[in-house]
Formats: structure tokens, sequence, C-alpha cells
């Protein structure tokens, strides 16, 4: 027996928002195995794409049960599944049939999705997209050359928050894309996601205390972004989250955290982000989403 | 005013230097900072006397503000400011580009510690937490390599009172080194120590510095 989960047609950070919703129901019927239909999917983000390993990996670890998943219909979103190496992934996930993991060749995405495991894992990644953000980040949105660098930094910080605080598996990827939606420009999104203790659990051991019965996840993301705290006594931690921070702001981007049943964002003027959402359908773990906006030739 | 070579502006023995060449291209991570910085406490463990460790940044593309942290600021936290008369450590960090600026002095700031650096061009620069009055006594003694308190106070226009406590701290923070009745950057201490015997450096098994794990 299967319960069936609609995986919605634009798989983006709204798209995730509503697999999440669905879960619970999924979950509750004792024995089944969830299958995630996303035949109808026709658009799908880096962030929505490792949302749908890390909802499908949630799924496995509540059911007992390793998920099924129907691939999309459009050849489009196919084609661009097996280029993000989803498929390589997903098997670890979900119940896939023999011959389902499938290689793509040559890619033109910044980083297709990798599991980050170890601090191994981060420096292959930091490795991998040198060459690739150069041109990317130079060429193709016009930053300046440091800047190369600075991504660079900001991949490693963000990637080791998995290692540092998950204490499990995450995700990570990157890709650049026309996001007309809200800029008519491109950008360059990165999403890093894991299912772990999330921030609440991390700091909570430091930190639970001295907020009492306010301590919350999204008291916990405050802590960690807006004031640097980390779970460590230690003043030298939690200088990651606070670098990116700084870096996104430099670069007129948009961060999003989200972690248990709140997400906090640092909006630039051309999105309208809430800044704090509360009461969202709790997800463990933390999911981090970062678009960086082309630069304008002027702004250059 | 003693000039870099001026015999006359104090006399002490020229401390002995190692060199921890980082020759990795990605100083990524705290796993990787802890190794790194390991095995550069490793090579002063023994030690007596006075020690300058020289570490080379130019063949390190990205540092990030954990690595950072592990490396530089941890180490200047353990070997750096306040050590007792025993503990004669200095630090100096060179081939700094801009790019490793941001991390390093990030790293350094939030723990209130600073460190005596050299760009890739040779230029001295202070990195990390240091006061504006500091920082300008530091520059000058870096532009005359060695000189007397009451020297340096005349040439910024200080209290010879005002400028002893400057260097006094200089000195406890390990930013500059005494020398007899004068002061010395670092940078010019590991130049003339360069100058009289090759540098013991820092390797790995492989040839390498120590890599992560």
């Amino acid at each position: 027996m299967s319960r069936v989960i609609d995986v919605p047609e634009v798989l983006d950070h709204r798209g995730f928002e509503e697999l999440v919703r669905s879960l619970p129901a999924a979950e509750d019927a004792a024995g089944a195995r969830i299958l995630f239909n996303a035949k109808h999917v026709r658009w799908v983000s880096p962030y929505g794409l490792i949302g749908l390993l890390a909802v499908g990996q949630v799924a496995r670890e509540r059911t007992g049960l390793s998920p099924r998943i129907e691939a999309p219909e459009t050849r489009e979103v196919r084609t661009y599944l097996d280029r993000m190496d989803f498929w390589q992934s997903a098997h670890e996930v979900f119940d896939l049939e023999p011959g389902a993991t499938r290689s793509h060749g040559a890619s033109d995405a910044l980083l297709e999705i990798t599991p980050i495991r170890s601090h191994h894992d981060v420096h292959a990644v930091v490795e991998r997209v040198r060459e690739r953000s150069a041109a990317i980040l130079e060429n193709h949105l016009h930053y300046p050359k440091p800047s190369v660098i600075q991504f660079s930094v900001m991949l490693s910080e963000v990637c080791q928050n998995i290692i540092e605080h998950a204490e499990t598996v995450g995700w990570v990827c990157a890709q650049t894309y026309n996001y007309r939606e809200r800029l008519g420009r491109e950008v360059l999104m990165l999403a890093v996601m894991d299912v772990g203790v999330g921030f609440e659990g991390s700091l909570a051991s430091e930190h639970a205390r001295r907020f009492g019965e306010s301590w919350s996840a999204a008291t916990a993301l405050e802590a960690a972004l807006l004031f640097g705290e980390s779970r460590f006594r230690d003043p030298g931690r939690g200088q990651g989250l606070q670098a990116i921070r700084k870096q996104v702001e430099k670069w007129d981007g948009m961060l999003a955290i989200r972690s248990g049943d709140a997400q906090i964002a640092l909006v630039p003027d051309w999105d309208d982000y809430p800044p704090m959402q509360r009461s969202l359908p709790a997800f463990p773990g933390a999911q981090i989403l970062i678009v960086m906006p082309a630069r304008t030739v002027k702004a250059r | 005013m003693s000039v870099p070579g001026d015999a006359s502006a104090g006399r002490a023995a020229i401390p002995a230097i190692a060199v921890a060449s980082l020759y990795q291209e990605y100083l990524v991570t705290r796993q990787t900072g802890r190794a790194v910085r390991d095995g550069i406490e490793r090579l002063f463990a023994d030690r007596c006397g006075e020690s300058l460790a020289v570490i080379d940044f130019r063949d390190v593309v990205v540092i990030d503000f954990s690595c950072a942290d592990e490396v530089v600021a941890k180490l200047v936290m353990g070997f750096g400011e306040d050590q007792d008369a025993s503990g004669n450590l200095f630090i100096l960090v060179r081939g700094v580009r801009d790019d490793h600026m941001d991390p390093v002095e990030g790293a350094l700031r939030r723990r209130g510690l600073a460190v005596a650096a050299e760009r890739t061009s040779g230029e001295p620069v202070l990195l990390g937490d240091v006061d504006p009055d500091a920082g300008e006594a530091w520059r000058m003694l870096c532009a005359c390599g060695r000189i007397r308190s009451h020297e340096l106070a005349q040439m910024l226009g200080l209290e010879a009172g005002s400028c002893d406590r400057l260097l006094a701290d200089l000195y406890r923070r390990r930013l500059v080194r005494r020398c007899g009745d004068a002061f010395e950057s670092l940078s010019f201490a590991a130049s003339a120590a360069d100058d009289r015997s090759p540098p013991q450096e820092l390797q790995g098994d492989d040839g390498h510095a120590p890599n992560d794990g």
C-alpha cells in the first residue's frame, strides 16, 4: 500500500513548503510506503530539487520505508534532473527502479547536487566550483574578480554548517537561471539543506535557558544569523554565518534560512520575502537559500 | 633614528626562525585548520629561547573564516599574546593577499587578537584588533626596522611615556620584538635571520604541509 504525495508543478521554495505540509498526512498511514508523484512537475529550482531529497529522506526516516518516486514526464525537467545528478543522490533516499541512476555527461550547472558528509566533501566542492564559478560570476553575472574567491569562502562556510550542526548528511547545489518573476535578470541560486538537528536543537544547550519560554526555532535563527551565536562558548565560533550574511548583503542578494517551524531572511529591495516566518510546518534540519542577482553593467 | 641594519640601536640574538609554508591552495574547514595548526605547534613544542614562526600564505588561494580561526587566531592565542618570559614565540604571516584579509582579520577581531603580517609585495600590515595609535607606532617601527622608544616618540610627536606604553603593549602582544634598549619589527628580524642562515621549513612526510584529517 502506498500513500501518494503530489509534487507541486513548480518545485521552488513555495513548492517545497507544499511538500512539507503534505508530509504528516501521508505518514499517518502506518506501514504505508510513500510515493512522491513528480509526474506533473514542469519547473524545478535548485532549492526545490534538494528539497525533494530532504522531504524524501524525512519520509524514509519516519516511516522506516524508502519512499518511491514517479519521475517527471516533461522532457526538460527530466533532462535537468539528470544534469544536476539528482538520481545519484536520490538513489540513497528513494526506492528507485534499477537503472534509474542516470549520469548526465557535460553539465552547465555551477554545482550539481553534492552530498556533504564530511569536511573532505567541503574541500571537494570548493575545489570543483573554482573554475566554473570564475566563468559564471565574472562573465555571466558581471561580478568583480575577487567575488570568485569570496563565493568559494561563502560556499565553504555554508557547507560546514551541515557538518558542524546537522550531525547528518546534507546536500548542496548551485545553478544560474533567469529570474524573470522578480528581477528580469539572471541570478545564481545556491541551496544547501540537511535534515539534522536544526538551529533550535543545535543552540539549545548553550542558549535556551537564557531565552526561557521564548526559546524557539525563530529565536535560535535570530541568535545565529543576527548575533553570531553558536552552540559553543568559544567566541571564534559562529562567524561563518556572519560572514555569509555580510557577503550576501554586499552583493544585494537574498538569504533565507529555514529551520524547524521558522524561517529568517535577509531581504533585498527587489524581493518581498518575509524577514521572519513563524509557525511554518515543522521540518527537521536547516534549509538555506542564497540568491545572488546579476549585476547591471552600471553597478559594476 | 635607527634604520634597518643599524647596529647602534640595541643588540639581541637573532631568534630561531621556522617557516611554515602552507602548501595547500584551499585552507577551508576547521578540521584542516586544526591539522595545520597542530603541525606548526609541534615544530615549536620543544624550542626554548626566542623563536619566530613565519607562516607563508603565498600558495593559499582560498582561506575561509573557520580555517583562519583555527590556523591564525588560535595560534596567536596559544603562542602569541601575553606569554611569560620563557615562551618567547613571535608570529609573522607572509604572502597575504587581499582575498586572505577578510577571513584572517575577521577571525582575529572576534577574539580581540592581532598578528604582524606582510603582503605579497612585502609591505607590512597589521591584521586584527589594534587601536589606531598602536597601529601607527607599529607601522613607523616597521618603516625603521629597529628603533628606540624615545626616537620613535619624536617621530610620532608623542610624549616619551605614551610611546613607551604603546611599544610595551605591542611587545606584550608579540607584535614587535625587544632588542636591548630598542624595539624591532618582526619583518626586520626575519630578514636579518634569513641573511644568516636558511630557515627551518615545516613539511609533512610527503614534502607538503600537514594535510587535513
